[in-house]
């Protein structure tokens, strides 16, 4: 088992409930497959920094996973499919951050 | 012999008009902070006004260091968290 980081970016015209199902749908897709979320974090609506699919805002998701290589491979092309995630991200990382990240926490 | 000479070239640079301070990375100290994609404020201290990355010539961190902070940059970007092409700080 390898320690990842997720950064989930999902497109702003979603409703807080299908925001919601989606992310809950990558969590069990996790699951199902032994691998553990650890650590969850909501970085809300943010503004980007460039347009993305003529977006200029979105949803961001931060999350702490373990889980093995082939999972990961696995799930990022489940994730290539879908429609309302613009962008992902897997961060093999040798130690989880404690929580707040530095971006939430200047937001503050 | 050679430490002779290494003395003198010292001396010599420490009597010089241009001051020769030596830069230290700033990564590399033990309490020094550590590079991370997420954190854009430290990040977008290592890019120009037009969003390159800053060469470690110029600020003085270290080759190991340099490496992560080219990747942590370029992962910021990919996230959309700083601009490729300009200095524009989201808060």
């Amino acid at each position: 088992m390898n320690k990842f980081e997720v950064v989930l970016i999902l497109s702003p015209d979603l409703a807080t409930t299908s925001l919601n199902t989606e992310i809950n749908n990558f969590k069990t897709k996790l699951t199902d497959q032994n691998a553990k979320v650890v650590n969850e974090e909501d970085w809300g609506l943010r503004d980007l920094s460039y347009s993305i699919n003529k977006f200029k805002k979105a949803f961001y998701r931060y999350l702490q996973v373990e889980a093995s290589g082939q999972i990961v491979k696995q799930i990022s092309k489940e994730l290539n499919q879908s429609e309302n995630l613009i962008r992902y991200i897997f961060i093999k990382v040798s130690e989880h951050q404690e929580l707040p990240t530095k971006l939430v926490y200047e937001k503050k | 012999m050679k430490k002779n000479k290494y003395r003198a070239r010292k001396e010599e640079k420490s009597n010089s008009p241009f001051e020769n301070k030596k830069k230290f990375c700033p990564f590399s100290k033990p309490g020094s902070p550590k590079i991370d994609y997420k954190d854009t404020r430290l990040l977008s201290r290592y890019i120009t006004e037009k969003g390159k990355i800053v060469p470690s010539r110029i600020t003085g961190v270290s080759r190991k260091k340099q490496k992560e902070l080219a990747k942590a940059i370029k992962r910021a970007r990919f996230l959309s968290l700083m601009s490729y092409t300009g200095k524009i700080h989201l808060s």
